[in-house]
């Protein structure tokens, strides 16, 4: 039995890495526009050689991160399509009640805390947030770059609307990534001060166990002692590789 | 030590001076009180040597100045029948340059004016202080105000006769309202506008007038104008533009003056505004190549957004100022109960 457990494959790797680092571009390009009366702005913008090239850095950026999004959803399909794996990240009934364990848990109104299975509903909420807002985020883009276009489609106003939309949920997901991403990858006391696994694929036997331990059990061909109570395992829990 | 005895000098010179025009004093209109007595310039040109008396003695300096405290070099015998100039603008030329013993501040200002900048690179009819200020006649600047674009139409004949129809102009004669030329251009440090720097600072300088509720009470218009541009993109776009210069290939990001004109300004219900809605897709594609009809509708017309007036953009707005603090504050609290939790486990 191995130490380590192979939780992301290079694939599901290079994508973070990607999203990560257009994610980064794109705050740094996109916020100081939002933000443009405050010095920091400016110095950011000068910093990329004036505000167009910062909204061409911007763009390209957003164009890398929008392929990057079909890339994985043509890829999920496919995959999907071909039945070999289930989609581990589809939210389902154990997700919410789950949510209602932990939070009953961190009010100290029980002592059992949920057992995860591959994803955790912390996860899959952030995995749809990113999603929805990629949709929200692609779709306002265009619209603002290419205004002209999109006003011989649709009513002239909803481009400023586009406008308020996409910089608001710009902002939106930056406090998200900021303050909840940042947290459960760095700042949580069970991976504090750097929780690497996105990077190296692989996670402790001994952390699996204690943070999914339902997929730990399907991994290794039995279930965990007591995932048979209220919390069981989900039905489709046939051996599977990863997606999502 | 010598300060002193300059005042005293000069205290003792201007002493009786204030009786009549200290002109009168120096004798030199003996000679030159005669408006008709002209120099023959080389340049073929004729040079009045006569002074009008009562001109020079209704201008602001006629109770204040000698003569040779501008012409310095003159002296009692100098009447030679030989003038060291070839044409009546070396003249002005010359004796511009005086302007500057007692007046530093404005000179210096005109060293960062377009008119310096275009007279260094040889333009010999750039204007100098007299061209604008008078030379004899000089008056207090601005009275009244519409000398201002007169003396500037001089020169620039084409932009007054424009501006006179804006407006602006068409107002100037019988309002201190509305902007004359330095207004907007400056007097002294007159700003390049070819380059787009001035058009860059129109929301500030067009701002002066328009934001100000008490004026702008007494036509009936907006004081938002300014906040509604530069909330939208072209006002993003120009705030982040500071230093940019127009070029080969360089577009600077919309302002005041490419809506709704520059010297041609009018209201914007005028069927020859820019502004005016029927007007509004040919001024928007000036820019947006191809701006379909729907396309000005994307501009909010200076409004603000509201359920009248913009109800999509409203409506989106209201769900982010209400979805962002529900969204930021659910995850922080769910982060303080998780660390409250750990803590207890301790």
């Amino acid at each position: 039995m191995s130490n380590h457990i192979v939780r992301f494959n290079l694939q599901q790797r290079i994508e973070h890495f990607v999203t990560m680092t257009t994610f980064a571009l794109l705050c740094l390009t996109g916020l100081p526009q939002k933000f443009y009366t405050t010095g920091w702005a400016h110095v950011l913008v000068s910093a990329f050689g004036g505000v167009d090239a910062t909204r061409w850095i911007h763009r390209i950026t957003g164009l890398v991160l929008a392929a990057s999004t079909v890339v994985h959803f043509t890829n999920g399909i496919l995959v999907m399509l071909s039945k070999k794996q289930y989609f581990s990240m589809v939210p389902t009934k154990k997700d919410f009640e789950d949510a209602i364990l932990q939070l009953r848990y961190y009010l100290g109104m029980t002592e059992q805390h949920p057992m995860y299975d591959r994803y955790t509903y912390k996860e899959k909420f952030e995995y749809w947030g990113l999603v929805v807002g990629n949709v929200i985020m692609v779709l306002t883009g265009f619209i603002l770059f290419f205004p002209v276009t999109a006003a011989s489609i649709i009513p002239g106003q909803f481009i400023p609307a586009a406008k308020v939309a996409h910089s608001n949920e710009g902002l939106m997901a930056f406090f998200v990534i900021t303050i909840w991403h940042i947290f459960n990858a760095h700042l949580n006391p069970d991976v504090f001060p750097f929780d690497a696994s996105i990077f190296t694929g692989k996670v402790s036997r001994e952390r699996y166990l204690h943070e999914h331990p339902l997929e730990l059990a399907r991994l290794e061909g039995g279930l965990p002692p007591d995932a048979l109570g209220q919390h069981a395992a989900p039905a489709h829990g046939t051996r599977r590789n990863e997606v999502g | 030590m010598v300060r002193i005895l300059w005042a005293l000098v000069l205290a003792l010179a201007a002493g009786p001076a204030m009786a009549g025009i200290p002109a009168e004093q120096e004798d030199c209109l003996g000679c030159h009180s005669d408006p008709s007595e002209t120099f023959d310039l080389p340049s073929g040109e004729k040079l009045s040597l006569g002074i009008d008396q009562d001109v020079f003695a209704k201008s602001v300096h006629g109770e204040a100045l000698r003569c040779t405290e501008c012409h310095t070099d003159k002296t009692s015998d100098h009447a030679t029948g030989e003038l060291k100039f070839k044409s009546r603008r070396e003249v002005t030329r010359a004796y511009y340059e005086q302007c500057k013993g007692c007046h530093f501040a404005n000179y210096t200002k005109t060293l960062d004016g377009v008119h310096f900048a275009v007279m260094a690179k040889g333009n010999d009819k750039a204007a100098l202080c007299v061209d604008c200020h008078g030379a004899h006649d000089i008056s207090r600047p601005g009275q009244p105000r519409t000398r201002i674009s007169r003396m500037c139409q001089s020169c620039h004949a084409r932009e007054a006769e424009v501006y006179a129809k804006s407006v602006h102009g068409r107002a100037a004669e019988s309002s201190g309202d509305v902007p004359v030329c330095t207004d907007c251009h400056r007097a002294h440090d007159t700003t390049d506008p070819r380059d787009g720097a001035l058009a860059m600072r129109t929301p500030e300088i067009c701002g002066r007038c328009h934001t100000d509720e008490k004026l702008m009470s007494r036509y009936g218009l907006s004081t938002k104008v300014v906040d509604t541009y530069l909330a939208d993109f072209h006002g993003m776009a120009s705030s982040l533009s500071h230093g940019k210069k127009k070029g080969p290939g360089v577009r600077l990001a919309a302002v005041c003056t490419d809506c709704h004109g520059v010297h041609d300004i009018q209201k914007a219900d005028d069927p020859a505004s820019g502004v005016m809605s029927a007007n509004l897709q040919k001024t928007c594609g000036k820019c947006h190549e191809g701006a379909s009809e729907s396309f000005p509708k994307a501009w909010l017309s200076h409004y603000e957004p509201t359920p009248q007036k913009a109800p999509i953009v409203w409506g989106v707005m209201l769900f982010y100022k209400l979805m962002i603090p529900f969204m930021v504050g659910g995850l922080v609290l769910q982060i303080a109960l998780h660390l409250w939790r750990v803590v207890v486990n301790r």
